[in-house]
């Protein structure tokens, strides 16, 4: 199988060279977009591949200590830089299908884009590797640059449809608040490693060793280091008390991107948090493991409570992301046994999300950033397919049972009500019975009004007819959500086994 | 048992729905009957089932088993007793019957009856479910077709109806999962797994008295929301007023029984020492529902509401005769469970039927009506008077066989509630008398056909049902019987209980239970 020492980046390594080609062919090709579109849908399909090759090479090997990747000359890096463990192996694969569905769906956006649609494409493929890296580190400053990589490409994508205001407004707002984050959360890695003269997780002079037998001499600085990058991180997957910017950036944002943006970043951030607090800090696990139960209630309460009283879908959808938000971070609170119920939800969930951000870009342009709840009037009569599959995907997201949503929110609520977090398992269900409340408005909406007047602001005007790229995508979702309701025992074997190291 | 009969039973329903799904647009006229044939498939496995199941066994029968997690202790496990057997066979009837009194839909009609099909196969897997994560999915995924049902086809105020129904039951539901999940890690460290939904294994799990009372609120609120027990009984009216005819019907006869059987089937037997303990206050609520929920009738301008309020009434008689904690309760209540849902489901057919004609609920708009449609008030009485409890029809057996059951434990209550029987009477002739009696005062109701070859051939059945149960019950009662006498079994054994019988000394043999129940159907 060639020279293993390079699999463990061999899916950044095929974006990159991904984005090499596209790069190139767009210069060759020009208009032609179906050819820099193949190069990239290869290059995601071939990071996939990779990411299966990862998986499998660990299942045989059974030698993952073995697997890291360092950068040879470099001093400042201590240890290994990147870690190959089924963790990672399982995040590529959520991660690059995520890239691949979501650049299918964004598809008809860049077909309007004309030439320019090469620089978005090429801007996905780098923020997939960058999400991935974030996920695959062993190393905090190596995860911070992951982390700028996808946050700097998603800050040029939310205001790719720079002709309209809001599309620049969301982008200004994104990358404001965006870098506040980063720099919150890359003061917090340097405050751990003043406390503890470590940068790196894995290794000899990794976290891990230092916590095995090291006495803590600055007990402050290391809490007060781990508290900011958990806020980082929290800010990322719009978790409250930091979500503020989700619902403006959404809206703003081109319909077409919004999903992945979406999508993407929930799924590596939660990965980068487990892997920092499970791996990097597990002797810690008493005073973080509060901290996200508040955090995970509060994103309940407030993503919960404000996403009820919103007439726009796509807003609608930011502020159930943070509750959402809540919920995966309630399986976190279990430590590791809570990893395999955080994945399935997170997996899951990135592609209802997807289907749900197509089909309200479907319904309301994909250049268009608002979509009012109007626009959904009627659906049911106007555009049935799509009206069902909207009413799939939101019983999902609503964690009606056959679907995926359900088995998620099973997975990590038995987690934190195992570990004793009872109560935050109570708020949870309770939250989720005032969600199936904002849901069910749209719903409504679809099957129970009458179509709004053509003339009343915020309605799209024509039946809304999903492209052949937004069906694949929508049944895609639809597909996932159904299935791994009715069958979710092969997915949960495969979570059980993706932990890291 | 080589052929899964249960799952068949859930499975048709939904094979019937893909079939009503993908019948050819261009022809809409095939969409009802195809649906009532499919509709009538698990009604006649029930009835080979009713037929096959062994008398006199206590233990579940047909029992399948298929694990599918070992870690998590998750299996498709199903099994049906002489609790749960009637109310299979109740809903396998009602569904067709429903399905058939749809005729006058003609909005989206395969939606419809796609979700008909849908909401078939759901309460089939509630009454049919061992694993309780599977029993809560069946419980949860009812809302979604019930709700588009209410929703779509409903009359004016629908949708805020049906987000209350969804919202109402939902919030329960947060509950019982929330003791689901705490009882499957508990019955999961007995066993050795994370989790454990297997009701068996949770039978077997050892709680503390604390424990028990705590999880049996979790699991009360979610079926006190379904009964519905008073005061978590407002969604009731709205859902059930604002509902089609065929949504109304399947509410009162399967939806609101999904309660009571939980309460029979987890509540009692996995927190026997909270549910002795809360039995006085159960049985007040139920009373305190007998009571309110008649006297609200009697005052109800509106029909349908009127039904929909004396359903409150009827299901507190369920209530007090579970948590009577004796044999002839228990017995009374299941058999109250299948009256009800004859009598109700064929009241609210009736006042469908009536609504279709004359477009409207209000008693004050119809006056004489057994003038112009003798056989339409024929029915309505004879049903009004099963719903009584009028001697010789089902309501009969079901509600003195609780009053009996609950005098032993209860007597005060069982007192109070004999006077629900009488206000049973005072708001359903007194409603009969101004829709029925005198002279046709108003124009519109003179030219009011009555009921057509398809209304009677849908009505006869329930009817016949509602005399049979009342004239002989006792093949019903030898197959509850087993199932229920193990429930209190296991009452007496975990705790320091003992239910009390009909003329039992202490010194003295115990008398033969079955001796009892004839002397109790008087």
């Amino acid at each position: 199988m060639g020279n293993m020492a390079f699999l463990p980046i061999a899916p950044e390594v095929v974006l990159l060279a991904g984005v090499v080609l596209v790069i190139m062919s767009a210069v060759v090709a020009g208009h032609h977009r179906n050819v820099w579109g193949t190069v990239a849908g290869a290059a995601l399909v071939g990071a996939i591949a990779m990411a299966v090759l990862q998986w499998r090479e660990l299942a045989m090997t059974d030698s993952a200590g073995e697997l890291y990747f360092s950068l040879p000359g470099l001093e400042i890096v201590q240890g290994p830089t990147v870690v190959m463990d089924p963790f990672s192996a399982f995040a590529g694969i959520v991660i690059f299908a995520v890239g691949l569905f979501g650049l299918i769906g964004a598809w008809s956006l860049v077909a309007k884009l004309g030439a320019r649609g090469a620089e978005f494409v090429t801007l996905v493929l780098l923020a997939v590797a960058g999400l991935h890296m974030m996920t695959a580190s062993s190393n905090l400053v190596l995860l911070f640059l992951g982390l700028e990589t996808a946050s700097i490409s998603f800050y040029v994508l939310a205001g790719f449809t720079r002709e309209r205001i809001n599309s620049d407004e969301a982008a200004v707002k994104y990358f404001l608040l965006g870098s506040l984050a980063s720099a919150v959360f890359i003061y917090g890695v340097a405050l751990a490693f003043a406390a503890t003269g470590s940068l790196s997780i894995y290794g000899v002079d990794g976290l891990r060793s230092f916590f095995g037998d090291t006495i803590v001499t600055a007990p402050g600085t290391l809490l007060v280091g781990i508290g900011l990058m958990i806020v980082g991180l929290a800010f990322k997957v719009s978790a409250a008390p930091f979500h503020q910017w989700a619902p403006d950036v959404y809206q703003g944002a081109p319909g077409g991107v919004v999903g992945l943006m979406a999508a993407g970043v929930k799924v590596a951030g939660f990965a980068a948090l487990a892997r920092i607090l499970v791996a990097g800090f597990p002797s810690q696990i008493d005073t973080w493991a509060p901290a996200l139960a508040i955090i995970a209630g509060l994103s309940m309460i407030i993503g919960t409570f404000l996403a009820a009283v919103q007439d726009d879908v796509k807003r609608l959808l930011a502020y159930s992301g943070v509750a959402h938000a809540g919920y995966i971070m309630t399986a976190l609170v279990a430590g590791a046994a809570g990893i395999p119920g955080m994945w399935f939800y997170v997996a899951t969930y990135a592609f209802m999300l997807l289907g749900a951000f197509t089909i309200a870009a479907t319904v309301s342009g994909v250049r268009r950033g608002s979509s009012s709840l109007n626009a959904f009037a009627g659906l049911g009569r106007r555009a049935p397919e799509l009206a069902w599959a909207m009413l799939v995907l939101l019983v999902g997201l609503g964690g009606i049972p056959f679907t995926a949503g359900f088995i998620g929110k099973v997975s990590v609520f038995t987690a934190a009500a195992d570990a004793g977090y009872l109560w935050l398992v109570v708020l949870g269900l309770l939250t989720t019975v005032v969600g199936l409340y904002f849901y069910l408005r749209v719903v409504t909406a679809m099957f129970m009004r009458q179509p709004v007047a053509a003339e009343a602001p915020g309605t799209a005007t024509a039946e809304p007819a999903p492209t052949t790229t937004a069906r694949i995508v929508i049944a895609v979702a639809v597909v996932v959500t159904v299935v791994f309701g009715l069958i979710p025992w092969p997915l949960l074997d495969i979570v059980r086994d993706a932990l890291p190291l | 048992m080589d052929v899964p009969v249960l799952s068949i039973i859930i499975l048709l329903p939904l094979a019937g729905a893909a079939v009503v799904a993908l019948l050819p647009k261009r022809r809409p006229e095939l969409v009802f009957p195809v649906s009532v044939a499919v509709s009538l498939l698990p009604l006649a496995v029930a009835l080979w089932m009713l037929f096959d199941f062994s008398t006199g066994e206590a233990g579940f029968q047909y029992v399948e088993d298929v694990t599918w997690s070992e870690s998590l202790g998750i299996g498709w496990i199903l099994g049906v007793d002489g609790i749960s057997l009637f109310l299979v066979v109740l809903t396998a009837l009602i569904v067709p019957v429903a399905v058939a009194a749809s005729r006058s839909v003609t909005d989206r009609t395969k939606t419809y009856m796609v979700a008909m099909l849908v909401l078939a196969a759901g309460m089939f897997g509630v009454f049919l479910a061992l694993d309780l994560l599977i029993f809560f999915a069946f419980f949860e995924i009812v809302l979604i077709p019930m709700y588009l049902l209410i929703g779509i086809w409903g009359s004016e105020n629908r949708s805020y109806a049906a987000i209350k129904f969804v919202l109402y039951t939902a919030f329960g539901s947060a509950f019982l999962l929330a003791g689901i999940i705490a009882m499957a890690i508990l019955a999961g460290d007995a066993v050795g797994t994370t989790t454990s939904f297997d009701f068996r294994a949770m039978l077997q799990t050892p709680l503390g008295s604390t424990a028990q009372l705590w999880l049996f609120a979790a699991f009360g609120i979610a079926f006190a929301v379904k009964v519905p027990i008073f005061p978590f009984h407002t969604w009731l009216p709205d859902a059930h007023t604002e509902a089609p005819t065929a949504g109304s019907v399947i509410l009162a006869a399967v939806l609101l029984k999904m309660g009571t059987y939980g309460f029979l089937r987890f509540n009692l037997t996995l927190f026997p020492e909270a549910s002795v303990d809360l039995a006085t206050v159960m049985g007040i609520l139920g009373v305190i529902g007998i009571i309110y929920g008649a006297a609200v009738a009697i005052v109800q301008p509106d029909v349908k509401r009127l039904v929909a309020y004396s359903s409150v009434s009827h299901l507190g008689f369920i209530i007090l005769g579970i948590f009577a904690l004796t044999s002839q309760g228990l017995q009374g209540s299941v058999i109250q469970m299948v009256s009800h849902g004859l009598t109700t489901g064929a009241l609210f057919l009736l006042i469908g039927m009536i609504y279709e004609r004359r477009h409207s609920r209000a008693i004050a708009d119809y006056g004489g009506l057994a003038r112009v449609m003798p056989v339409f008030a024929g029915f309505f009485l004879f049903m009004a008077f099963a719903s009584i409890g009028l001697p010789g029809l089902s309501g009969f057996v079901g509600e003195f066989t609780i009053l009996l059951g609950s005098y032993l434990t209860l007597p005060v209550l069982a007192v109070i509630a004999g006077f629900g029987v009488i206000l049973a009477a005072v708001y359903l002739l007194w409603a009969y008398e101004r829709m029925f009696t005198g002279a046709v005062d108003k124009p519109e109701n003179e030219k009011l056909l009555d009921l057509g070859l398809r209304e009677i051939a849908i009505l006869v059945p329930l009817a016949a049902l509602v005399l049979a149960l009342g004239v002989n019950p006792r093949p019903v009662l030898d197959r509850i019987e087993p199932s229920v006498e193990a429930i209190l079994d296991r009452i007496e054994q975990t705790t320091d209980y003992v239910a009390p019988e009909f003329g039992r000394a202490e010194d003295v043999v115990q008398v033969e239970p079955a001796a009892v129940d004839h002397e109790g159907e008087g």
